[in-house]
């Protein structure tokens, strides 16, 4: 008998078992992380170079603070601060959409890898090993939180690389990762407090436009300016890296986030594997609505994602629309900034028209998101196994995939008919001049970019299944940054053109580019149709 | 010419490098209860993936009652189909679910449904994410069976079913049977399959093994005979017939038997045999000998 089969009972691994969780939630996260960290370096790096052009097409970098002072530049981009340093310029102009990109990744990934995986049931085997759920959570969020302070490093290098200066920059990466970290720590609470990933992520995206709209109206409304301190966003704007940095504000944010994720963690161990602190209940009465035919199915897998995405986005519509007042009373003042923001490239931003126009091209990305998402579930449901039944009854591909974007196509048309009449509501509460038709019409506008999102994801669903978020998110999300990138680094004009933004009529303040819709409308089709064509030839993944 | 229900010609499938399936030919004609065997990756679950359309075959062909497996729209208006590991939308209740199926399926017989969530004792009123494997099972058990299709399409259907509802299974696949309804059923419970299918295709590695009907499987093997005796020993030495002749005490012998049994019970005859015991291999035994394992 060898000395090895002497033994009685399992051989231990040598190695420590945490670090097989630390490399699972690695794994899991990392090309998220690392694309999140170069996009977070590409901006700020961009931004410091773009200075020098944008205070050149000013006068002086005086009249650049006094457009900035503008109610409706604050509500887009937050206060600005120190605008003649090129550091302050660029946390003005990428700091709030840095600290967004970061706490959505940040919260997504969270209840991704933590609910999503114990709910799907892959957890049950890890937690029948040596390691406990509380050191598992605690693993997980370690790990993000290291991958949020990678990309706030990588917003210190490239501010710092551009020859900003090097303090603020330390406070504006140290702002940006404590603001991620904060909604990874509510993503991983969220994660305990609810039984499914669905309900886990609602809630923390919940947490984060809440969070999102105190800092907007705090900006837009000095009255209201304490507001900040309830928010994180708010907290990192107070840090002010380049206008007398304060640190009170981070540490506050850094306790705020460490008390989140610990409670995150403990709370894990006070549960059942697969349960929750809040579960659906166990049994109810059938509801036999819309579950006739494929069709109908499709519309009713629609309606709750709907029903949140269109209270978050009617929400921020509607303040968009009362904040009007204060802009119009600051114009009715300063009748001079209506023309300084024409020549800073805001052309029109000086009236209630121009204002929302600029407000409503930016509803392609959250509406272009929702139907890359969209697709994205039907590919989680294919790959998920729950369309194997469906399937397998006398339904073609086509019908399921027609079926499904045309659900999408309504919810779409809905979601941005929501923000419209939010809008309208908005400026009708504070008294502005807007008008129904021109709030709906500026809102219908960005429809063609869904569209395209939309085509895209169903090109992606034909062919990379895999990647349906992504594919489908880049005419709008990836579009928008290609044309803020590609402003502000001064890039030749035909990258900028890539852009559906730049073939954009800033509705309701000009007439649609009839054309350019029909084109980017024809293109959605086109990209769909080859999806199609993909869908029906792929072996499905059952 | 009546179509087979399920008929398959050099029907092959390559994932990347790997050979799912080798040039499978095999047909089930009407009104069988077919079993498919083979152990784990054998390319059970990729012929039946070709069988339903799921997947494209690298090359030949799968027809369901004539016509082609790809033509989804025409042969699942013919079968029901109950997957190897059922997931269910998780929002959904069991009854949201069999509506579902019902209205976009080829059609139900909602008394016998109703008789069949009874027999299954299945609670209709959970959510998906509530029910446990072997009720997941049982959702799509009860759908598929309620639809009275002409073929039932079961992927290792009662993996996670007790034995109570595995007998409930039994009953449910024989009703199809006196239905006319044609079962193919894929499986590991050996047990199951000697109890409910008519004839078995044995599959390794892609290809096919064997088919065969269950009886005849059988009788391919040999019997195992024991004998105790009071007088003297039986002479079996010029009784071809028996083989492996194993003197297990002074008054008893095994020996193994093929084929006709007249000259050993002639022979037998002699000896004043006081007991005789013939076990026929199990079809477990039929099924390891084929992949080189020892029956325990």
């Amino acid at each position: 008998m060898t000395p090895a089969s002497a033994r009685v009972g399992p051989v231990p691994y040598d190695q420590a078992p945490w670090r097989a969780v630390t490399a699972l939630a690695w794994r899991q996260v990392r090309r998220g992380a690392l694309v999140v960290t170069a996009l977070t370096a590409a901006m700020s790096a961009t931004a410091v170079a773009a200075h020098r052009s944008a205070v050149q097409d000013l006068e002086d970098a005086a009249a650049l603070e006094a457009l900035a002072g503008n109610p409706a530049i604050r509500t887009l981009f937050g206060e600005p601060v120190s605008l003649d340093d090129p550091g302050g310029f660029a946390v003005w102009r990428t700091g709030t959409a840095l600290a967004v990109v970061l706490s959505v990744w940040g919260l997504l990934a969270a209840t991704r890898i933590i609910r999503g995986e114990e709910d799907a049931g892959r957890w049950e085997v890890l937690l029948a090993g040596r390691v406990p759920v509380t050191t598992v959570v605690a693993r997980h969020v370690t790990v993000l939180v290291a991958a949020q302070v990678l990309a706030g490093a990588a917003a210190f290098a490239g501010l710092a690389a551009m020859g900003a200066a090097a303090a603020g920059a330390a406070v504006h990466g140290a702002g940006l990762a404590l603001c991620g970290i904060f909604f990874t720590a509510v993503g991983a609470l969220t994660a305990q407090v609810f039984a499914t990933r669905s309900a886990a992520t609602g809630a923390a995206v919940a947490a984060f436009g809440a969070s999102m709209l105190a800092k907007m109206v705090a900006d837009g409304l000095p009255a209201l300016g304490w507001l900040h301190w309830l928010s994180p966003f708010g907290l990192t704007a107070l840090s002010r890296p380049y206008g007398g940095a304060s640190l009170w504000p981070l540490l506050l944010l850094a306790a705020a986030g460490l008390a989140v994720a610990v409670t995150a963690a403990a709370a894990s161990g006070r549960r059942d594997i697969r349960g929750g602190y809040l579960s659906p209940p166990s049994g109810r009465a059938p509801r036999l609505r819309l579950l006739g035919s494929v069709q109908a199915f499709a519309v009713r897998r629609t309606l709750r994602p709907l029903a949140a995405w269109s209270a978050g986005i009617g929400a921020y519509y509607l303040l968009i629309g009362v904040l009007t007042l204060s802009m119009t009373a600051f114009l009715t003042d300063n009748p001079r900034f209506a023309e300084l923001a024409a020549q800073a490239g805001f052309a029109g931003l000086g009236t209630v028209h121009g204002y929302t126009a600029t407000l409503f091209a930016l509803l392609a990305v959250p509406a272009g998101a929702f139907a890359a998402v969209r697709l994205a579930a039907l590919a989680a449901d294919e790959a998920d196994r729950r369309l194997t039944l469906l399937f397998a009854q006398p339904v073609t591909r086509t019908r399921v995939l027609v079926a499904e974007t045309a659900a999408v196509c309504g919810g779409l048309v809905v979601l941005v008919t929501v923000a419209g009449l939010a809008t309208w509501v908005g400026t009708e509460a504070v008294g502005a001049d807007l008008g129904l038709l021109a709030a709906l019409h500026g809102a219908w506008n960005v429809l063609p970019i869904a569209l395209l999102c939309l085509g895209a994801g169903a090109l992606a669903l034909g062919w990379a299944p895999r990647a349906v978020a992504f594919i489908g998110s880049l005419p709008a999300a990836g579009g928008f940054l290609l044309k803020v990138i590609a402003d502000s680094a001064g890039l030749p004009a035909w990258v900028a053109l890539l852009s559906p933004f730049a073939h954009l009529a800033a509705v309701p303040d000009a007439p649609a580019h009839g054309q350019a819709s029909l084109l980017m409308t024809a293109g959605a089709v086109l990209a769909a149709t080859a999806g199609l064509v993909g869908y029906r030839l792929r072996d499905l993944h059952l | 010419m009546v179509s087979n229900a399920v008929s398959t010609q050099s029907l092959s499938k390559r994932y990347g490098r790997v050979l799912a399936l080798d040039g499978l030919d095999l047909s089930v004609p009407r009104g069988e209860v077919f079993g498919f065997l083979g152990p784990n990756g054998a390319g059970k679950s990729t012929t039946i993936r070709l069988l339903l359309g799921l997947a494209r075959p690298t090359s030949g062909r799968a027809s369901v009652f004539g016509d082609d497996a790809r033509d989804v729209a025409l042969t699942h208006r013919r079968l029901a189909y109950v997957p190897a590991d059922v997931a269910l939308w998780s929002q959904l209740t069991g009854a949201e679910i069999l509506e579902l199926l019902a209205r976009t399926g080829p059609g139900t017989d909602r008394p016998y449904r109703d008789e069949l969530v009874r027999r299954f004792e299945l609670d209709l009123s959970k959510p998906g994410r509530a029910y446990s494997t072997g009720n997941r099972q049982k959702v799509a058990l009860v759908a598929a069976f309620a639809t009275r299709a002409p073929l039932l399409v079961l992927d290792e259907p009662t993996s996670g079913l007790d034995p109570l509802m595995e007998r409930a299974f039994r009953h449910a696949v024989h009703e199809a049977r006196d239905h006319g309804q044609t079962v193919f059923l894929s499986s590991h419970q050996l047990a199951e399959v000697e109890a409910v299918c008519d004839r078995v295709a044995i599959l390794r590695a892609g290809r096919l093994v064997d088919v065969a009907a269950v009886t005849e499987l059988r009788r391919l093997h040999r019997t195992e005979v024991t004998v105790s005796f009071a007088g003297t020993p039986p002479d079996l030495s010029r009784v071809p017939a028996a083989e492996a002749v194993e003197v297990t005490g002074p008054a008893s012998l095994r020996f193994t038997l093929t084929g006709p049994p007249g000259p050993a019970l002639e022979a037998l005859a002699a000896a004043d045999v006081t007991s005789l015991a013939v076990r026929e291999p199990s079809l477990e035994e039929i099924f390891l000998g084929y992949y080189g394992g020892t029956p325990q």
